[in-house]
């Protein structure tokens, strides 16, 4: 409101300043031009009055002159007409007149000479010969030359023979101009001498006069009215002056007549007004100019000032636009909701915020060029904003509509609520459409839906766990009770027995994995799994798979192989507990579904090295078994997951081996797949990184002197990988695919006299098996050169065969340099004859030795002490670890061979009672075995085991078979620890 | 009482010379043949033909005429005289083109002959060389050139015509602020005004034509030929030729000046009977004479009238039959009978049965003493008249400034006069 007042204020008062300006511009011309007109007039007058008297008295003086002569014309004066000759020629000279004139009554004039010349004096003719006035005309002489006479009347007289009545004098009129030219207006004003008529008598023009008649010349050029004319008339008849104004060619023109007071005659001035008030007009357009200036100055300063004041309030407004806009643009920038303004009439984009480009990728130009631009982006519509559709909203209402819009760049797709609302903003009627992302939310509705699908789910596998568990248990536990009971009914029947026996402990090991895979499957479900990463051997991780697997497949009669592609690594970092693991659960798998008969590969490349300190190696394992359906293959790592047929339904399972495979690739953070076709088999294929440590010294092998090597395999495969994998040695590897070849090499190599230092023989060829070629190598050659067979079989039923042909060792498949330098090496420190090797085998190690079994379980115990009871061993019980602990160290030493230590025991658990035998003073405590004997079977319980000094773990339930195997090694160490520690006693002794 | 006695010589020795005439020819044994030689459409004349005739009647001589088409003429000539085939008499105006048939050495001056002193001073004048001698009869209709002016205009405004050039200035300015166009400027294509203004400029000073003629000078060496481009120049700045000056041609003078939309022209007054057609409002009594003012002569000047003139070949067989045929055309009986009714100013004295202007004579003091032969246009070597109008149209244009238009003039002229071999000019 105050603004507005404000605006009125200052307009009124610039219009009350402009009138006022005009006003007294107005008044201030006006003023000064009737100044300037009275100024010019009046200089005019007194110019011309000036000029007009001038002629005045030049014709008086001119009258008074030839009215001076006459008296010497009298006879009185005696003058003869010689001497009045000679006294006007002096005159002549004086005053400057053209010609001297005696005048008759017939108006024929004499000249001093006697020359005759008509002066007809016209007009003024009667005035001076009848009324004896002196006379002034204007004659033009018979050569044509204008003059103008001045004549007086005299007494009668005679010259030479001629009757004079008057005398007079001519000047020529352009003499006459020449003497009366008015410089005052710079020559450009006209002066006459004219009659009353208008005639003229003379100009005062120099070069001449062109005007008979200026009335006449006013009338026809001037814009004088015919009242004006008459009034110049009237005041020529009486004789009055005047001054008056006129356009004349254009231009204005003062005319200015005053009598010159002889006759009629007037003196007519005719003065450009220009040429008469240009000082004036000067100073006037001088002044009008600096008044225009100050007003133009003021009024400029003014608008200057309105100007500025207006750009003021624009920039402040536009500033707290741009300030908005600004903060809007950054507002939305930092929001996901897109806002546009729309003209209704035209759908212009008056606004657009920023975040458009970022949100979908359109640039704000081109939505604002047109707004259909952003239909573009919305998939599967072309029109979203209809004009018929926002013109439906009502005033201050909105309408909402839901769109999948794509980012123009990215692709991405995003869900965006529009909402149009329709109102009036300074009369002018917009829209304002937001787009709300709602992807989050969309997400989040799809996510909690896909939740509750999984809840279900989950929920469905739960029950179908609970399901498959309460089957799966009560399978093997119908069997173990039903023959447990068939077992106390039949036990006298020893056969029955047995068979119950064997059946029960079947049942029992399927009870057993059940449960393990469960734990393990819960355990790595529950994040609680983690690696245990060491340095190991992928030769030995191989040849353990091959020990475990072989007579697996072995049995089914399937043909099991394991390869090596390029020259992996020996020596790698990782987990080994869990690639083992994982490749059994793979092979044993690949084993279970493959008929008999059927075969299984096993092959183990190294990928390119994204990093030299890391390998990265593919494990595939390949059967040709009864393959998987692709609906299964969808989710085989699912948990629970088995594919229900007529030949699976046969096989046991747990339906969790998949997915602990699948959960230990990822923790381990590699990928696993599976390719397979039902009827012809399976191929799964695990990629896993390993760290890798630093490289063996290669100037090994030629220190100990191993530079030729002859490899025989019918497999030309096989040879290339063995030359491939001692590529880095130095070793010069020749090879050959039958026996024959490989008699004849090595026979021909030491008739050379390069004998090779080693002999590598498959032992399955066609022809010549390896150890026939063995046999006819040591014939032929000698004994001296190392011979192994590198087998993939179990070679139990030959060796005894192949050590008697002269076969020195066996080497598994696949090959690998680590295994083969272990191999070989005892033979090139101290070669010895082929011999038998005697191995202790597990049974009876723990004859005659005195455990002490820490277990809180009683019934466990009494399993355990009927066990060793039944392996000839005895048992002290201790009930904890405290009691353990204290047996131990009343114990005297060597009484107790070994501690089979329970873990979770009341009191003290067996880690802590380890840690504290460990830490006593019997004179066994560091070197007493102790086992872990617990339920607890993951492998961070086994390290935690080793943690607290133990030698060993076992799993509960106790697994004989495992016991003996452990036992047997620990127990073979602590004896030859104890060994050497009385061998180094006797030595400080003696 | 002089003219009267003058009358009866002439009659007397018009009377002799028919009876002497006719005793020596008489259509006899001893008629001659004379050869006269000229371009086709001068020869047809009527007043030609009339003396031709009353000639053949009167004497029994015969005339052989040789004519050629206008625009072969002088190449037909100066193939004739090359050969040596001049004819007995020759018919040619004397203008530079002249030059080219030696006049000295083929035409017999005519100084001493009788009808000498019949010739009215300009016509004689026009026929005579650089050295004042007469080279032929001037037998030709004739006019005067100067500024003919609209009275009745001119005393509608109260004005009077111009007698000094600062007069003819006022006058072009008062008729200006009356909303007229003071000068009728055809510069579209009419090239004959300047000549006007420079026949004053060599007329009263042959030692500058000789020299201009010798190329000892040119015209940027004449301070009057800057005068009057200059003047030109001012005046058409000052819009005292008009508006469309630039686009008036020969066709519109006539309706300019009769429309009185231009008070003033500088023409000749047969002009007014060949070409004028009456306007709306005025005709040719509405005309009147003055000279022509451009600023080289303060008292104006009149151009008179180019003359065809009969030459005798010195070096023929009939010298003396064709003197005597010149004579016989200079008889005031025969010319007069020749030329009776033909508007043309008088040649001769004695002539009375043409027609003559009454503008003429109502001037006839004026032109008596301002008139001029034509100079600058017959006798200045390499003068072309297109030439100079194109030097002024380019000055008009504002392409070239007053010493511009002067060069191109001069330019002009030497180039012609070069091509022509002039004395003094290079190659």
């Amino acid at each position: 409101m105050r603004k507005g007042s404000g605006k009125i204020w200052l307009l009124f008062m610039v219009c009350v300043v402009g009138i006022a300006a005009i006003s007294i511009g107005i008044i201030y011309y006006n003023f000064i031009s009737h100044r300037i007109y009275e100024d010019s007039t009046d200089h005019l007058e007194e110019i011309y009055g000036q000029v007009n008297r001038s002629f005045g008295a030049f014709a008086d003086t001119n009258w008074g002159l030839l009215n001076s002569w006459s008296s010497r014309l009298t006879h009185e004066s005696g003058w003869q007409d010689e001497e009045f000759a000679e006294f006007i020629s002096g005159e002549q000279k004086n005053w400057g007149f053209t010609d001297f004139y005696f005048l008759s009554k017939d108006m024929t004039g004499m000249t001093l000479e006697g020359s005759e010349e008509a002066v007809n004096l016209e007009e003024a003719r009667e005035q001076l010969m009848e009324r004896g006035e002196p006379v002034m005309a204007g004659e033009t002489l018979s050569g044509g030359q204008e003059v103008t006479v001045f004549a007086v009347p005299v007494q009668h007289g005679r010259y030479k023979d001629f009757d004079y009545d008057a005398i007079a004098i001519c000047y020529t009129n352009a003499d006459l101009a020449v003497s009366l030219n008015v410089d005052a207006f710079s020559g450009k004003g006209r002066c006459f001498v004219i009659h009353n008529d208008g005639r003229v008598l003379l100009s005062t023009q120099e070069g001449g006069n062109v005007f008979e008649n200026y009335l006449v010349y006013l009338q026809a050029v001037s814009d004088l009215d015919e009242e004006q004319i008459a009034q110049i008339q009237s005041d020529w008849k009486n004789g009055s002056a005047g001054l008056l104004q006129c356009e004349i060619g254009g231009s204005s023109h003062f005319i200015l007549y005053q009598p010159v007071g002889y006759q009629d005659y007037f003196l007519l001035s005719a003065v450009p007004q220009s040429a008469v008030s240009s000082g004036f007009l000067s100073i006037q357009k001088a002044t009008m100019n600096m008044l225009l200036v100050i007003f133009l100055l003021l009024g400029a300063a003014m608008t200057a000032m309105f100007f500025l004041r207006s750009y003021r309030q624009s920039r402040k407004s536009r500033m707290e636009l741009q300030y908005r806009e600004r903060m809007f643009d950054v507002l939305s920038n930092s929001v996901d909701d897109i806002f546009i303004m729309l003209n209704s009439e035209d759908q212009h984009v008056d606004y657009i915020s920023p975040n458009i480009e970022r949100l979908l990728g359109l640039s704000v130009g081109e939505v604002r060029e047109n707004i259909k631009t952003l239909e573009k982006c919305a998939i599967g519509h072309d029109i979203i904003i209809s004009k018929e559709e926002l013109d439906g909203i009502a005033l201050n209402g909105n309408r909402d509509w839901e769109y999948e819009y794509m980012h123009q760049t990215t692709g991405e797709r995003r869900f965006y609520r529009m909402t149009a609302y329709r109102m009036s903003i300074q009369d002018v009627m917009k829209y304002i459409v937001v787009l709300s992302d709602r992807t989050l939310e969309k997400r989040m509705n799809q996510q909690l839906q896909e939740a509750l699908t999984a809840a279900r789910s989950a929920n469905e596998a739960k029950s179908n766990f609970l399901s498959n568990m309460s089957h799966d248990i009560r399978t093997p536990m119908n069997a173990i009770v039903g023959f447990s009971v068939l077992l106390e009914k039949d036990a006298d029947d020893a056969d029955k027995v047995r068979e119950y026996t064997r059946k029960i402990t079947a049942s029992s090991h399927h009870l057993l994995s059940l449960i393990n895979d469960v734990l393990d499957m819960s355990k790595i479900e529950s994040g609680k799994t983690s690696l245990n990463v060491d340095r190991f051997s992928l030769p030995e991780l191989l040849e353990e798979l091959n020990i475990i697997l072989m007579p697996q497949a072995k049995a089914k009669g399937q043909d099991f192989r394991i390869h090596t592609q390029g020259a992996p690594p020996e020596q790698i970092i990782g987990d080994k507990l869990r690639l083992n693991q994982i490749l059994i659960n793979l092979l044993s798998n690949a084993i279970k579904y493959t008929q008999e008969g059927g075969q299984i590969e096993f092959t183990v490349c190294e990928l390119p090295k994204a990093a030299p300190q890391f390998v990265k190696l593919r494990f595939v394992v390949k059967d040709n078994g009864i393959g998987i359906s692709k609906e299964f293959q969808e989710h085989i790592f699912a948990p629970f997951s088995r594919e229900i047929s007529s030949v699976t339904n046969k096989i046991q399972g747990t339906g969790l081996g998949m997915a602990i495979t699948k959960n230990l690739v990822d923790l381990m953070g590699g990928i696993i797949q599976v390719e397979s076709t039902p009827g012809e088999g399976s191929t799964f294929t695990v990629e896993l990184s390993f760290a890798i440590p630093e490289q063996a010294d290669e100037e090994l092998w030629y220190s100990q002197k191993v530079t030729r090597v002859l490899v025989a395999d019918d497999e030309e495969e096989i040879c290339l990988d063995v030359k491939e994998m001692m590529r880095d040695t130095g070793v010069e590897v020749s090879y050959v695919t039958d026996g024959a070849s490989a008699v004849g090499m090595a026979v021909e190599a030491h008739e050379r006299g390069e004998d090779y230092h080693v002999i590598l023989l498959d032992w399955k060829m066609p022809g010549m098996n390896g150890v026939e070629t063995a046999r006819q190598i040591r014939e032929k050659v000698g004994g001296h050169i190392p011979i192994l067979v590198l087998t993939s079989y179990d070679w139990s039923e030959i060796e005894t065969e192949a050590r008697q042909a002269g076969i020195n060792a066996f080497m598994p498949k696949p090959f690998f340099a680590s295994t083969f330098w272990q191999t070989i090496r005892p033979m090139f420190y101290e070669y010895t004859e082929p011999q038998d090797d005697h191995t202790e085998t597990a049974e009876g190690v723990m004859k005659g030795r005195r455990f002490l079994v820490a277990e809180d379980n009683e019934l466990n115990a009494e399993i355990l002490t009927e066990m060793l009871i039944i392996e000839g061993a005895q048992s002290e019980l201790a009930v904890n670890g405290q009691q353990a602990l204290e047996m131990f160290e009343k114990s005297e030493p060597g009484y107790y061979d070994m501690i089979l230590m329970d873990v979770q025991m009341p009191v003290m658990n067996g880690y802590e009672a380890t840690r504290r035998i460990r830490a006593c003073r019997h004179p066994k405590a560091a070197s007493i075995p102790i086992a872990a004997m617990t339920a607890n079977t993951f492998a961070e319980d086994v390290r935690d085991a080793m943690d607290a000094g133990m030698d060993g773990h076992l799993a509960k339930p106790i697994d004989m078979d495992a016991v003996r195997q452990l036992v047997g090694r620990l127990l073979s160490q602590a004896d030859q620890n104890g060994s050497e520690l009385a061998a180094a006693e006797r030595g400080n002794n003696g | 009482m002089k003219k009267r006695y003058l009358s009866i010589l002439l009659m007397i020795v018009l009377i002799f010379s028919l009876t002497a005439c006719s005793g020596g020819t008489g259509g006899g044994p001893d008629a001659v043949t004379l050869t006269i030689m000229g371009k086709k459409t001068d020869l047809a004349k009527n007043y030609m033909t009339r003396i031709f005739d009353q000639y053949e009647k009167t004497t029994g001589n015969r005339l052989e005429i040789i004519a050629y088409e206008d625009s072969e003429y002088e190449a037909a000539a100066a193939d004739k005289f090359a050969k040596g085939e001049l004819p007995d008499i020759f018919m040619h105006f004397n203008n530079a083109d002249l030059n080219l048939f030696h006049a000295a050495d083929n035409f017999l001056y005519l100084n001493d002959e009788e009808w000498v002193g019949d010739l009215t001073d300009s016509a004689r004048a026009y026929c005579e060389d650089q050295d004042g001698n007469l080279l032929g009869l001037p037998f030709w209709e004739s006019s005067v050139s100067g500024c003919y002016y609209n009275k009745t205009i001119l005393d509608s405004l109260g004005l009077k015509p111009a007698a000094t050039q600062a007069e003819f200035d006022m006058l072009c300015q008062a008729l200006a602020e009356a909303g007229y166009t003071p000068i009728c400027w055809p510069a579209d294509g009419c090239s004959w005004m300047m000549q006007f203004g420079l026949d004053p400029v060599f007329a009263d000073d042959p030692d500058m034509l000789d020299k201009i003629n010798r190329n000892e000078i040119t015209y940027a060496d004449i301070p009057e030929v800057r005068d009057m481009v200059q003047w030109i120049s001012d005046a058409a700045e000052k819009g005292w030729f008009g508006a469309d000056y630039m686009e008036t041609g020969w066709a519109e003078i006539s309706p300019v000046m009769g429309s009185g939309e231009a008070v003033m022209t500088f023409i000749w007054d047969t002009w007014f009977y060949t070409d004028f057609e009456a306007g709306n409002k005025y005709g040719v009594d509405d005309f009147a004479l003055m000279p022509v003012f451009m600023n080289t002569i303060d008292t104006g000047t009149y151009e008179g009238g180019n003359l065809n003139m009969m030459m005798v070949n010195k070096n023929g067989k009939q010298v003396d039959a064709a003197r005597d045929f010149l004579s016989f055309c200079a008889t005031a009986e025969n010319y007069n009978a020749a030329f009776d009714g033909i508007s043309t100013v008088s040649c001769f004295k004695g002539q009375t049965t043409n027609i003559q202007s009454d503008m003429v004579t109502d001037a006839s003091a004026s032109i008596a003493a301002n008139i001029r032969v034509s100079t600058a246009a017959s006798k200045i070597i390499g003068y072309s008249a297109d030439d100079v109008a194109a030097a002024f149209r380019d000055m008009f244009l504002k392409k070239i400034n007053v010493s511009g238009c002067i060069r191109r003039m001069d330019e002009k002229r030497i180039a012609i006069a070069e091509s022509q071999g002039a004395e003094g000019f290079a190659g």
